[in-house]
């Protein structure tokens, strides 16, 4: 019985794993970059590396900021403005276009409405010192790219994307604790890890990168589907809401202070308070914490509303607290999330365990690192699968026969996302910096290269899933990420030389990275040469003399 | 400042030590370390004790350097790269490996004392 389970447990290990391990490879691998978001959108934006890093006083940041605004859409019906913080020297405003009529309204904000139908949002960043838009950097998604692409995928609408997204989380957490039960030597192998033995070596490789890493595993697989709850069960608030406003009404009362509020115009034109006093009573509220983001409803307008956030500090919770006060008076109107009730902040604290805002860079690297040994483990989850999957055509190959069709596809597929993923990767970084830049929709741009080169490898991949074609495409990747630094280097003012020395420290940490994947890489490379030379060489021996009954080699292939 | 570094050192020494440790109380890894046939033999149960010792205060280490809330996370994650760091030594570099332990163990340890000294110093 005991045993029956264990196997039907490996079989449903095996299968969970193998039907949504390439988007989870995808999604590991994006979502580990995203801790660093901050830090690679700014590595993207070589014009604002050689902004001035001294420190700002906040409220002069969002004098600054205001009066930038007031300048340019003194009729918008809702200002962001993130103050700037270690990880992003910049002031970055975010702004609402005013309502139709546009033309009219256009020339007088200078916001540009033909040019984003989608969003009507226009967004600048400003040096906090002197209030001016920075001079002019390129237009990218950043990092903001990769983070999205982890759960909203791209090409597609975004619900369906996270749907299909949580689908593979949930699949992957039936694949953890399965894996759990399958593996029957969790202590006794915990360190254990014997190189050169084939398909041992592969299941080594996967059982450490799984068990070492597991808290983590668990903890990212849960809590990212804590993060999209609302959307996959969203019925407790539905009916428990039915009566009294929906979710909307749910949401307001659950998150209170948030972006969601809608604030109604009144027409009655009062000029905004002064928003220093403002920090300056939250900032004294919160314990001398910061302010990190506000945001100012229907600004200028008898009815406006401004909004403080507190700034992401050493709190697990993702859920900061605010407060609102009258924009035409400057009187409080209330603070909120200051004792969060325990389920809310329940969520904020699986949440924030997710995007791991709360670390400081040491503690993001870590997450890091574990999310790297995600991304082995499902790359070895999927590796070993084809692996074991040949040895049923050892013989069939001995003969000179072919491989069936659903190997040849998993080995396909294996080369585009676990090869191909970090070449489309890296070439997302060469297109930010080699694109002319005031090439139209340049952030679009931008990513459809990275899958124009992600399709390619894919396709190629799928021809010829050979040894051969593996090498080729992880000694390119390895080439495109070593060489990122060269590229900066020539095409951003603080090459490794001088971001190690004088910073920003971002962009030295960026470079360092990225050589450190690249090495990864050509290691990886390194070894599939190996492999390459030792079925060449049983070939040989082969053809030479009749083989004594060799095990099966696992070596082909994968 | 120096003494937050200081613990985060011990953090992560504390816990590459411990695993170290650990490992070599099993017969495997003592013969990846100190040849085939080799068994920890009666210091098996002392580098049981020590190693989860050396994980405990690594714990503690960390719950004083980040906090109650922070610190689990951070044991967490100093404990993933110890232990892959482990892993890693053990195939890499199993000649050296007792060395590079104890290195890290004596580490641990002078960390640990300096930080008391330290904590000493300030409360007096």
């Amino acid at each position: 019985m005991k045993e029956g389970f264990r196997q039907s447990m490996a079989w449903l290990h095996t299968w969970s794993g193998l039907l949504v391990g390439w988007v989870l490879f995808m999604v590991f691998a994006a979502g580990t970059a995203s801790y660093f978001k901050d830090e690679i959108t700014f590595w993207m934006k070589p014009e604002l590396h050689a902004v001035a890093q001294n420190a700002v006083p906040p409220v002069k940041a969002v004098e600054s900021a205001v009066a930038y605004l007031q300048q340019r859409a003194a009729d918008s019906p809702r200002w962001f403005i993130n103050l700037p913080n270690e990880r992003q020297p910049s002031t970055d405003v975010l702004y609402l276009a005013p309502p139709a009529p546009a033309g009219a309204a256009a020339a007088v904000t200078g916001a540009k409405p033909g040019e984003k139908p989608r969003r009507r949002f226009d967004r600048a960043s400003l040096d906090p010192a002197t209030g001016e838009a920075v001079s002019a950097p390129r237009v990218t998604r950043g990092g903001e790219f990769f983070y999205r692409l982890h759960f909203d995928l791209h090409y597609m609408p975004a619900l369906w994307a996270r749907w299909i997204v949580g689908f593979c989380a949930m699949f992957m957490l039936v694949a953890i604790f399965s894996g759990i039960v399958t593996h029957k030597r969790i202590f006794k192998d915990f360190f254990t890890f014997r190189p050169k033995k084939g398909q041992r070596s592969w299941l080594d490789a996967h059982n450490v990168t799984a068990v070492l890493a597991l808290p983590y595993h668990l903890m990212i697989t849960y809590t990212g589907l804590v993060t999209l709850m609302f959307m996959y069960m969203p019925w407790g608030p539905q009916v428990a809401y039915k009566d009294r406003g929906g979710e909307q009404a749910f949401f307001s009362e659950a998150f209170p202070g948030g972006g969601r509020d809608q604030i109604k115009a009144s027409g009655n034109r009062v000029p905004l308070a002064p928003i220093a006093p403002m920090m300056a009573q939250a900032s004294a509220h919160w314990g001398g914490a910061a302010v990190g983001r506000v945001t100012v409803h229907q600004p200028n307008d008898a009815n406006a509303v401004v909004s403080l956030t507190r700034a992401e500090g050493p709190q697990l919770s993702y859920d900061q607290p605010s407060m609102q006060f009258n924009g035409a008076t400057g009187a409080l109107i209330g603070a909120f999330g200051d004792v969060p009730k325990p389920a809310a902040e329940t969520r904020g604290v699986l949440y924030g365990l997710h995007i791991g805002r709360f670390g400081d860079p040491l503690l993001r690297a870590l997450f890091f690192l574990s999310g790297l040994a995600g991304c082995l483990m499902v790359a070895t989850g999927l590796l070993m699968w084809a692996v074991k999957e040949r040895q049923k055509f050892a013989k069939t190959l001995k003969r000179g026969g072919r491989v069936s069709f659903g190997l040849r596809l998993v080995d396909g597929l294996n080369l585009g996302a676990i090869a191909g993923l970090p070449v489309a990767m890296a070439a997302f970084f060469w297109a930010n910096r080699l694109l002319p830049v005031d090439v139209a929709e340049r952030g679009e741009a931008e990513i459809r290269w990275f899958f124009i080169v992600w399709g390619a490898t894919a396709v190629l991949g799928l021809l010829r899933p050979t040894l051969r074609m593996w090498q080729a495409q992880l000694a390119l990747g390895a080439l495109l990420f070593a060489g990122l630094p060269v590229l900066n280097a020539f095409t951003g003012p603080a090459p490794l030389t001088v971001s190690l020395r004088t910073g920003p420290t971002s962009v030295a940490g960026f470079d360092l990275v990225v050589i450190a994947l690249g090495l990864g890489l050509a290691g990886a490379a390194w070894i599939v040469e190996r492999k390459r030379r030792k079925s060449i060489a049983k070939q040989a021996a082969a053809k030479t003399q009749p083989p004594p009954s060799t095990l099966a080699t696992s070596g082909q292939g994968s | 400042m120096t003494t937050d570094s200081l613990l985060l050192g011990l953090v992560f020494a504390a816990s590459l030590a411990g695993f170290c440790a650990l490992s070599l109380a099993m017969d495997r890894h003592s013969e990846d370390v100190f040849g085939r046939g080799s068994t920890p033999g009666p210091w098996r149960r002392w580098l049981q004790l020590g190693g989860t010792a050396l994980l405990c205060l690594s714990l503690g280490a960390s719950l004083q350097a980040a906090g109650s809330a922070i610190g689990w996370v951070l044991w967490l994650g100093a404990l993933t790269a110890a232990a892959l760091t482990t892993v890693g030594l053990l195939s890499a570099v199993p000649g050296r490996f007792h060395w590079i332990a104890s290195a890290a163990a004596v580490l641990a340890l002078g960390a640990a004392l300096l930080h008391l000294v330290l904590a000493a110093l300030a409360a007096s």
